[in-house]
């Protein structure tokens, strides 16, 4: 039965976690490892560490934030943000991520994909796509972190990524990031139509509820929340106590 | 087309030097540098850091609002706001924080965009009195014209408008009170003279905002001087018999705009883009306006200051990003064209693609720019300074 | 009392950071390393492992370390393989085309299932979280094995789109279930365990599971 899992995303820029709107106006909100081991505590199903001044400066700088947290942290860690070349992603992955979503690179250089997924297993290799609404059921894809757009189809994009071996998708919505308006569910529905990896919704979430309308009604394997954990709005355990009730098929984890 | 006086014009030093802790150059005019090279915006932020009781001036702050709150429905403080971040926290809090009865007063944007009536139309619905403002369109655009052709900067006329349609409607109301938020020149590097004060003086706001050249000079393209009436600031003795003050919100409150479009998504219902602004990485200020690219872009011409440079600088001042990050902003998207709502600037304008850059290129200014490569460059842009 | 020490065999592939700091959480003293020698004189043996099983036992024969598992193993010392690391064990794989493996468990590793037994598609790979569950032939009891402090139900975290079969239900000690079929998640046959899930992944439930591994 596929379970759904409950992410917890941490944006970070330099040693800080931050948390913006569209993914700008970016505040400090503390230390990621700090913020980290809370929620794996709380039992967050996976870690999601996006370095978001990668871009920016064409390279990835938390290798060392990730070393730090797989200390006391032993669930899944996901990483992205500023990975151009298997070399990169190898570096990643020598510091204890799991997995590496890749956005920028990947538009510019779509064969980057493929290579990565041959080098570590599509598994390892997560598409990360900044959803930007352009009309009525269209989106387009944006890179470097919301701020470049593309031309994309995110459509097109997610079926072409998904052919090139990306074995997990990480689905933004630029529009609904940091609003707490709840999901695009119209997004994840029209991305997990179209592609048979797992879909990771991020972006929106309000209330615990939120999340249950982006699995049920969107088809989202999982969902990434941010900005209802770091403003302590609930804890990841609130969150998954509304996902059973839901009737939600969630991990059994009773936070000690 | 005869090429501007760019230094003469708004006395600028030859040589182009940068903050040593911002993204600002010696070219905004009126700016200092200290013998450190760091600039004088940088130092007022390190003094509001370190040097101001915030618990004393809230106390002021307090006792200004006891002075003047009327108490009885009527207007006791006149607002300028545009629905913005800004003018919206300032309302919300004299409202909502200090019991005043704020009047709030817009001065209509050349061409609203959506999202800034929007945001408008939300502040006002959050629980604001509001006056908007709209100029005679016809003479708006004529004046838009002129002041692109002649003074390289479309928004001047505006830019009278929303300076003396508050005083307008201050000796209307009887309102003395009027609050702004902060004092541009102050916090973002200028004219420091107010800096250690909650005022300016009445007399004072001609010299800042004027451009040294009075509505006369309209008169002569065209424009009557009834025309510009709703433009320019009413009878003075009018002003001085209301009593009236310009203060400024951040002598009081620690100014951090970042912050404040936090506190009206909050408390007004303020919404930012989603797709960033020309120009600028920013989603969060500024967005009512199709037109107001092209005052940055001209100033980023002019002073080789464009919006992502005056963006970087007072979020580094505010502690939200660091240099290193503001230069690469900076390289990035300082003087991207405003692509966006090109057609609808020269409509507007009533000017042809040509003669918007035959303006723009009159405006270069030798010590700035240099012609390389087929293609118009920064002589020293911060990237390549040490 | 002497201390726990284990040794990651380091052939280039796989989370070996996760691996080792997990193991240094449960007070062990982890060697990483790809040494023939140091591998055959561990105490105990980890074949970690993230990738393809092709490129995995290209590795692991382009450092001659296909042999000395072999021989790790032979000599009775506990060997535990996570994830491609137990996959490996096997005889051979379907994944790109036939593959051997280290044929220390028989069996062969083929794809996960892409229709359910519903007969509806499912997502490939099998990732998440799911709950280790006792297999309906082989192991009833896990009292001895790496999952001594596991109960049924408890949930690991699994990332593979390739299965182990072993031809020998004694080898299953617990299965997962995905889309109503089985997955090998855990296997053993006297000293050599593999778990398909990753137990340094699987927060204090996967600690339990290595802490087990390290009384061994």
């Amino acid at each position: 039965m596929r379970k759904t899992r409950l992410i917890a995303r941490l944006d970070i820029k330099g040693p800080n976690l931050i948390k913006g709107i569209h993914l700008e106006g970016l505040r400090v909100i503390g230390s990621p490892n700090e913020y980290a081991l809370r929620y794996y505590q709380q039992g967050a199903d996976e870690l999601l560490y996006m370095d978001c001044v990668a871009s920016l400066y064409g390279r990835n700088n938390i290798g060392e934030i990730v070393r730090d947290a797989v200390k006391d942290v032993f669930v899944p860690l996901t990483v992205g943000g500023g990975i151009r070349s298997v070399n990169d992603a190898n570096e990643l992955l020598r510091c204890g991520a799991d997995k590496v979503a890749i956005n920028t690179a990947a538009v510019s250089n779509p064969e980057l994909i493929s290579e990565v997924a041959r080098r570590f297993g599509s598994q390892c290799m997560v598409l990360s796509i900044e959803a930007m609404q352009v009309g009525v059921g269209k989106w387009e894809v944006f890179t470097d972190n919301g701020r470049e757009s593309t031309g994309l189809d995110v459509i097109d994009w997610v079926k072409r990524g998904v052919d090139l071996g990306a074995g997990e998708i990480l689905l933004t919505s630029v529009d609904r990031e940091g609003t707490r308006k709840g999901f695009d569910i119209d997004l994840v529905q029209a991305v997990t139509q179209e592609v048979t990896v797992p879909v990771i919704a991020s972006g929106g979430m309000g209330k615990p509820e939120d999340m249950v309308d982006a699995v049920q009604k969107g088809g989202a394997d999982a969902v990434a929340m941010a900005d209802i954990l770091h403003y302590n709005r609930a804890t990841v355990g609130d969150i998954r106590r509304v996902a059973k009730l839901a009737g939600l098929d969630v991990r059994n984890y009773e936070a000690a | 087309m005869k090429k501007k006086d760019v230094i003469g014009l708004y006395s600028l030093p030859t040589d182009i030097k940068f903050c040593k802790k911002c993204t600002v150059s010696n070219q905004r005019p009126r700016i200092t540098f200290d013998e450190n090279g760091v600039c004088s915006a940088c130092n007022f932020a390190e003094y509001k850091r370190s040097h101001i009781d915030w618990g004393e001036r809230e106390n002021e702050l307090i006792e200004l609002c006891k002075r003047y709150r009327k108490g009885n429905g009527e207007y006791d403080v006149i607002v300028p706001c545009s629905g913005g971040k800004d003018g919206g926290f300032v309302a919300h809090q004299l409202k909502y924080k200090y019991g005043m009865n704020p009047l709030t007063v817009t001065w209509a944007p050349l061409k609203a965009t959506e999202l800034g009536r929007a945001n408008l139309d939300a502040f006002i619905a959050s629980g604001f009195d509001n006056i908007l403002g709209t100029p005679n369109g016809k003479v708006t655009r004529r004046l838009t014209h002129l002041a692109f052709k002649h003074l390289g900067d479309p928004f001047q006329p505006f830019i009278y408008g929303q300076t003396n349609f508050p005083l307008h409607m201050a000796v209307k109301y009887g309102v003395s009170l009027i609050m702004y938020g902060e004092n541009g020149e102050v916090e973002y590097g200028g004219d420091m003279r107010n800096a250690f004060r909650p005022d300016r003086k009445i007399e004072d706001h001609d010299e800042h905002y004027f451009s040294g050249l009075p509505p006369e000079f309209w008169t002569e393209h065209g424009v009557s001087a009834a025309d510009l009436k709703p433009f320019s600031a009413p009878c003075y003795d009018d002003v001085v018999r209301n009593q009236t003050t310009i203060q400024f919100f951040g002598y009081y409150k620690s100014w951090d705009p970042q912050e404040n479009f936090y506190y009206c998504k909050e408390h007004t219902g303020f919404l930012p883009n989603s797709k960033r602004s020309e120009g600028t990485y920013s989603k969060y200020a500024s967005l009512d306006d199709c037109i107001d690219g092209f005052h940055y872009y001209l100033a980023y011409i002019k002073f080789g200051i464009g919006r992502t440079t005056s963006d970087t600088a007072h979020e580094i001042r505010d502690g939200k990003i660091n240099r290193e990050e503001g230069i690469a902003l900076v390289r990035r998207y300082d003087g991207e064209f405003p692509r966006k709502y090109f057609k609808e600037f020269l409509e507007y304008c009533d000017v042809t693609e040509e003669e918007v850059h035959e303006v723009i290129d009159s405006w270069r200014s030798d010590h700035l720019w240099e012609f390389s490569n087929g293609v118009w460059q920064l002589r020293y842009p911060i990237w390549e300074s040490n | 009392m002497k201390p726990l020490e284990v040794t990651l065999i380091d052939y280039g592939m796989g989370n070996l950071l996760s691996v080792r700091r997990a193991m240094e959480h449960c007070g062990a003293t982890v060697t990483v390393t790809a040494e023939v020698d140091a591998i055959l004189t561990a105490p105990r043996v980890v074949l970690p492992g993230v990738g393809a099983f092709a490129d995995g036992m290209a590795e692991l024969r382009t450092l001659g370390l296909d042999a000395t598992v072999r021989q790790v193993a032979a000599k009775g010392t506990p060997l535990l393989g996570i994830c491609l690391g137990m996959q490996m064990l096997l005889d051979e794989s379907e994944e790109f085309g036939i593959t051997d493996g280290l044929g220390l468990i028989p069996g062969r590793v083929v794809p996960v299932p892409r229709i359910s037994t519903q007969g509806k598609p499912q997502r490939i790979p099998h990732i998440g979280w799911n709950e280790l569950v006792v297999p309906p032939q082989g192991c009833v009891d896990w009292v001895g094995t790496v999952l001594h402090e596991v109960r049924p139900n408890d949930a690991v975290y699994f990332v593979h789109s390739f299965m182990a079969c072993p031809s020998n239900p004694a080898h299953r000690i617990a299965d997962c279930l995905y889309g109503g079929h089985p997955i090998a998640a855990a296997i053993g046959k006297g000293n050599v365990f593999g778990c398909q899930f990753h137990p340094e992944k699987s927060g204090e439930i996967g600690l339990k599971v290595l802490m087990s591994f390290l009384s061994q």
